[in-house]
């Protein structure tokens, strides 16, 4: 019903503002200021004294702003004429947010209202060029040319805030409607329309109301500066949403204590926070401001107002008029509220039945004669002067929160989230969600190229060793797993590489040895053809043809590191029972075959090493008869292996001592021994031979066995444990180097650091395996409790360290917790004896990078990636 | 060649190894155990006669009765945590008119609980803790209520009265023993604690961290033997300079691992037992870039000995492995405190000649570099912040 008044009296303030128009009293939009004049005059008291309240252009745009959301824009359009509708289509574009919310109570008051509009409009065409005129000032877009200074004509931006205000106001209508402040509001605003209906002659005061903000400023510059400013935009913003809300500024108030002080627009939730809003300073002001502007200056001066227009481009509201005290006075005489914004956050929610807390925790100081002077809250780090302002304090939310915060956290507190801390809240749930997406896509990505990478990686791990063709090591360690390269790895690799011997020793090497063995062969079908020679010569030319035919497909020499057996297929018969021994037996080769031994066969190798070691096996006791004759034939059959070449001048030398003759090509030395199986036996039957004088040294011939053995151990053993040959090599070099580790003989060493890989479990990285050795070393194993090394060549139980004596393993232990510790905090430079490596360039978790960049550098630009990779790297700090 | 096709074709040129925080991680997993040389024995068989080891056996033995508290001692520890669990019991559940705290729950912990106490260390501790916040002033009020309620107590029983002094882990009970009362809050409270209002967020957070442990200790190491090797440890930690930093929860993993972690599952003998934690400390079971010991009572991966900074880890190291040559030599009844060595010195930092053979101690490894060790899997910190770049 109201609504209906409301319309009506718009309808008849409208009617007369028609007419104001069509006198054209006013030359620009003073006319709007004395509309609602007329309008006070004419109907005071009708509710369309509420048009009053704002100029007549206002409450027109309110009743606007209301028919806006109530109805579609075009439906808008469609209830009044051609002319009129321009109008309304510009108040629909600006409230552009305003969704169209069908309200069917309000629809039906309404319409009535809208009805008379329409009739107003043709009264208002019928009444001549007013018509015009009229038009041209709201249909904004086009700006008429009987407003030169029209403000309307201005961007849109300026004007908002006016139908904001006017909006808010109908949303307040809305909400209070039926309410008993909202009678008494209307009453008073009568009472004090008809109390304002005299006007008194024009003051020539220049005011400069926000209608958003409820402030008066200064002057036009401090006001246009308000305009602009950040806290008037927020409110702008804030008051438009109520409105587009539906519900309008009914929204914002929770439960239902709610008190509303219409002059602030400001909500309380209860009496006290209400009270302490109409006491308040802000509240105050606004108290003054209005009656100030309301009740002694009806103020609806046109002249006055005109040259703020002027200078302002936001000139609309500036020209807030003085008819809106009508319901300003009520207001403020009845809803005694004030505003303090914090306050009403804080003591919003502070119920009365709230229980005060935290009585410990607030300090009283007193003054020399005992009294309570003032408080102090250590939660919340406040004073007050007052006991009752500690008592609400006590009770208040922000005092609550802290104690919950603080003290006890179970403790309820109402929590009402503001409206920034839930857009803050939305917004962080929405960077999370678009990052959880990155993520899992970029993992999806990352899947395959990570095993791409590792790939590749893997492979060129190994990529320096495998280009060094030392055929000792072809076997046994394959590319090592999926782990990333640590430093300790790096440093272990580079010093592998510098201790790995160069490619022209290898050669050197690989070239004497191979021409011994040749050399050996051939002298060993010599001697197997000088004894056939004796028994079946027929036979001998028949198998060595047939020797010579097969040797494309059999072995030139000892290359792979097996025994390199000199007996033909057709021989290898009787050779197999050699259990009957007997110097010169039909059928039987002396020299049964040659294999590599210790670092050759072993593939230890080291820079440097010149000297390495063949043992021939012979089918019988080696005599040192047998030792002479290979010394002295020797040197014929290296000429006739390595062909017309002069290059290499092999010396061999005769060393009986060591059951040996040594090979020399300048370079390298090769020291071939002779040994044979049936010398570990004579354990039961060797004395038989013991006195044999002929017969080479013993323990030198068993030595040569042993070697023979620990080579085959260790290509079948260690060489397949992962790193275990880098390993070895690495502390072969040690060993060399350190003093307190030379008494660890090879072999020994050889046993640790395959059982040290043995036992870790899996596979070992360079760098980790250097450290376990080191650990176990560190750890006692060498120590005199300790379990010792079984050899495992040796069917007894036999410790491979031997007879070590305990300074020697304490010195061992000692050097190996020495290093252990160096190693852990990455001094392994130290231990390995050369320069520490510069740190990989991106050593914060992006050791792939660098390695990455230079394969795939090989094909593309190389300028590009660096490029490419700041790009990313910004995008990602975005995220 | 492949790849730079594969990468090209995806559009991305330069992606990878930006910013991609789960791959930097494989690292921390990449850590290993050290060498153990009870898990290695297939590696190592024995080849040679065990040597004797029932000097030391009975050294081990012989040191643990002397350690090991008195009746009286485990007398007046008892009566008095007795009471001081009616008094706090009482608060929690009916807590009256005091109203400095409300009490959630009241727990034994540390060496009284897991009956590993020491000669001469009569300290028991208890966990209070607090359903609200932990505030000084709450530390305060609790200790003044319990002081009152357990000297009505002692009155009525006609003994001496007990006094409370508060300090920054909580307050402690002295009477004929001590009783240190650790107060702590309820888990979800940790994050709300502020430096100047409550008591410290580590102390508060290793009270939460006591109680786990002596579950863990209660359910999983209740073996005497570990027991036993935990008092010796300890012991022996308290009397080397180097070994000094190890907390008794260190200790505790460490006893438990040597004694019970082996193939068989046995529990091993106190003598193999002793060696083995020596020889596992001196082999860098607490050095950086070794898995050390996971700790049961945290989250994945974290390891037991990253409380310890890097100057405490190699110093711990090089102790035990100087303590380690000793006792090689022939030396516990040193190290195990059993004869005072020259004095009193500590022979972890003496050259010490046994049968002309000189066992002298290290240097230490670590030095304050001045570009910190962030590399690679070193620390784990190191890694982690290659999370973040």
């Amino acid at each position: 019903m109201m609504a209906a008044n409301n319309y009506f009296g718009f309808t008849h303030g409208g009617t007369q503002y028609g007419a104001a128009t069509a006198s054209a009293a006013y030359g620009g939009q003073t006319g709007y200021a004395v509309a609602p004049a007329a309008t006070a005059a004419t109907y005071g008291t009708q509710r369309a004294a509420a048009t009053g309240y704002d100029t007549a252009y206002q409450a027109a745009a309110a009743t606007q702003a209301a028919h806006a959301h109530a109805h579609a824009a075009a439906a808008a359009a469609s209830a009044y004429d051609a002319s009129k509708s321009a109008y309304y289509q510009q108040a629909a574009a600006a409230y552009p947010a305003a969704p169209p919310q069908p309200q069917p109570t309000y629809d039906a008051t309404a319409k009535p209202a809208y009805s008379t509009p329409a009739t107003y409009a043709q009264g208002a065409r019928g009444s001549g060029g007013a018509k015009a005129a009229y038009g041209s000032v709201y249909s904004a877009p086009a700006p008429a040319a009987s407003y030169p200074s029209q403000p309307y004509s201005a961007p849109a931006q300026p004007a908002k805030p006016l139908y904001n205000a006017a909006t808010m106001y109908v949303a307040q209508q809305n909400k209070t409607g039926g309410g008993g402040g909202w009678k008494n509001y209307n009453k008073s605003g009568v009472g004090a329309g008809l109390g304002r209906r005299p006007k008194p002659p024009p003051k020539a005061q220049q005011l400069h109301y926000c209608d958003v903000c409820r402030i008066s400023c200064a002057g036009p510059q401090t006001y246009k500066e308000h305009l602009e400013g950040q806290k008037h935009k927020k409110k702008e913003a804030a008051v438009k949403l109520a409105a587009a809300g539906g519900g309008g500024g009914g929204a914002r108030a929770c439960g239902a204590s709610a008190l509303r002080c219409e002059l602030c627009d400001v909500t309380c939730t209860g009496a006290d926070a209400y009270a302490a809003h109409v006491r308040g300073i802000k509240h105050q002001k606004v108290v003054k401001l209005h009656t100030m502007l309301g009740k002694p200056i009806p103020s609806t001066e046109p002249v006055k107002l005109q040259p703020a227009k002027k200078t302002v481009a936001g000139a609309p509201k500036i020209a807030f008029v003085a008819s809106g005290g009508l319901s300003t006075v009520g207001c403020s005489a009845d809803c005694p509220p004030g505003d303090k914004e914090d306050e009403r956050e804080d003591d919003a929610d502070a119920e009365p039945e709230v229980q005060p807390v935290g009585q410990d925790y607030i300090e009283e100081i007193r003054g020399d004669d005992g009294k309570a002077l003032s408080f102090n809250c250590k939660l919340c780090d406040c004073k007050f002067n007052d006991p009752n302002a500690k008592e609400m304090h006590m009770k208040g939310r922000r005092h609550r929160l802290q104690y919950k915060k603080k003290v006890q956290p179970d403790l309820e507190v109402k929590v009402k989230p503001s409206m920034h801390q839930r857009k803050l809240a939305e917004a962080k749930a929405q960077r999370m969600l678009v990052r959880d997406e990155l993520w899992a896509r970029r993992r999806m990505h990352d899947g395959v190229e990570e095993d791409d990478r590792v790939y590749w990686e893997g492979a060129d791990w190994w990529r320096g060793p495998h280009h060094h063709h030392h055929h000792a090591m072809g076997m046994g360690y394959g590319p090592v797993g999926r782990r990333p390269e640590t430093s300790d790895d790096r440093h272990v690799l580079a010093k592998h590489a510098d201790i790995y011997p160069p490619e022209q020793q290898l050669q050197d090497i690989q070239r004497a040895v191979s021409h011994t063995e040749k050399a050996l062969k051939s002298l060993s079908d010599a001697l197997a053809d000088q004894g056939k020679l004796k028994g079946q010569p027929a036979k001998v030319a028949a198998k060595v043809d047939d020797k010579k035919e097969e040797k494309p497909e059999g072995k030139e020499d000892g290359r792979d590191n097996q025994l390199f057996s000199f007996v033909g297929e057709g021989e290898a018969a009787p050779s197999g029972s050699p259990a009957t021994p007997g110097p010169g037996t039909a059928g039987a080769r002396a020299l049964k075959g040659v294999m590599r031994v210790g670092l050759l066969a072993k593939g230890l190798l080291l820079r440097g090493d010149r000297d390495v070691r063949l043992v021939v096996l012979c089918h019988d006791r080696p005599t040192v008869t047998l030792l002479k004759r290979v010394a002295a034939d020797l040197p014929h059959h290296l000429s006739r292996v390595k062909g017309s070449s002069e290059e290499p001048k092999y010396k061999v030398e005769l060393l009986p001592a060591e059951g040996a003759v040594s090979v020399s090509d300048g370079s390298v030395n090769v020291l071939v021994s002779l040994t044979s199986a049936i010398m570990r036996e004579p354990a039961e039957g060797g004395d038989i031979k013991r006195d044999d004088k002929d017969v080479l040294p013993r323990q030198k011939c068993l030595d040569a066995l042993a070697a023979l053995r620990h080579a085959k151990w260790f290509q079948a053993r260690a060489a397949s444990l992962q790193s275990c040959v880098i390993i070895i090599r690495i502390m072969r070099d040690l060993c060399r180097r350190i003093p307190n580790w030379t008494p660890l003989n090879p072999y020994a060493m050889e046993l640790l650091v395959s059982g040290v890989m043995q036992s870790a479990g899996g596979a070992l990285s360079p760098g980790e395996a250097l450290r376990r050795v080191m650990e176990a070393a560190a750890g006692g194993l060498l120590l005199d409790h300790g379990p010792g090394l079984r050899d495992p060549c040796e069917k007894d139980l036999v410790d491979a360290l031997g007879n070590l004596p305990p300074q020697k393993r304490e010195d061992l232990t000692a050097s190996a917790q020495q290093f252990l510790r160096q190693i852990a905090f990455r001094q392994i430079h130290k231990v390995l004896d050369m320069e520490p490596l510069p740190k990989v360039k991106h050593a914060a978790g992006n050791w792939k990078f660098p390695r990455k960049r230079r394969r795939s550098n090989t094909d593309q630009d190389p300028d590009t990636p660096n490029g490419d990779n700041k790009v990313v790297k910004k995008e990602d700090n975005s995220e | 060649m492949v790849r730079g096709a594969g990468r090209g074709g995806r559009g991305m040129p330069g992606r990878g190894g930006m910013g991609r925080p789960p791959f930097s991680r494989p690292r921390v997993l990449m850590l290993r155990p050290p060498f153990d040389l009870i898990l290695a024995e297939p590696a190592f068989p024995r080849c040679k006669p065990a040597p004797d080891d029932s000097a030391l056996t009975q050294a081990l033995l012989k040191r643990h009765t002397e350690l090991c508290p008195t009746p009286t001692e485990q007398a007046a520890v008892l009566s008095l945590i007795t009471k001081l669990q009616t008094v706090l019991d009482n608060l929690v559940v009916a807590p009256g008119d005091f109203a400095a705290c409300q009490l959630e729950e009241v727990r034994q912990v540390g060496s009284y609980k897991k009956g590993t106490m020491m000669a001469g260390k009569n300290v028991a501790d208890i966990v209070v803790i607090m359903k609200t916040l932990p505030t000084k002033e709450a530390v305060e009020g609790l200790s003044n209520k319990v002081n009152e309620e357990l000297n009505k107590l002692m009155r009525a029983e006609g003994l001496s009265p007990v006094t409370c002094a508060s300090h920054e882990r909580g307050f402690t009970v002295t009477a004929a023993a001590a009783v240190r009362v650790l107060v702590t809050t309820l888990h979800q409270n940790l994050r709300k604690l502020e430096p100047e209002v409550h008591l410290d967020y580590k102390v508060i957070s290793s009270h939460l961290a006591a109680i786990r442990h002596s579950r863990w200790f209660e359910e999983n190491a209740h073996h005497s033997s570990i027991k036993v090797l935990i008092r010796l440890l300890r012991d022996m930690c308290a009397r080397h300079a180097g070994l000094e930093p190890l907390t008794p929860w260190m200790i505790d993993l460490l006893a438990h691992h040597c004694i019970m972690n082996n193939p068989a599952r046995q529990a091993l003998p106190i003598n193999v037992a002793f060696r083995r934690a020596l020889s596992l400390l001196a082999g860098g079971l607490f050095l950086p870039g070794c898995a050390g010991l996971p700790d049961p009572c945290e989250a994945a991966h974290s390891r037991a000995h990253t409380a310890l900074d890097l100057v405490a880890q190699d110093h711990a190291a090089a102790t035990a492995q100087t303590l380690l040559r000793v006792v090689a030599r022939g030396g516990h009844r040193y190290v195990l405190g059993l004869q005072a060595f020259e004095g009193g010195k500590d022979i972890s930092t003496e050259i010490t000649v046994w049968d002309g053979v000189v066992v002298s101690p290290l240097a230490p490894a670590y030095s304050d570099t001045p570009e910190p060790m962030d590399t690679d899997d070193k620390d784990e910190e190191g890694t982690q912040d290659g999370v973040a770049a």
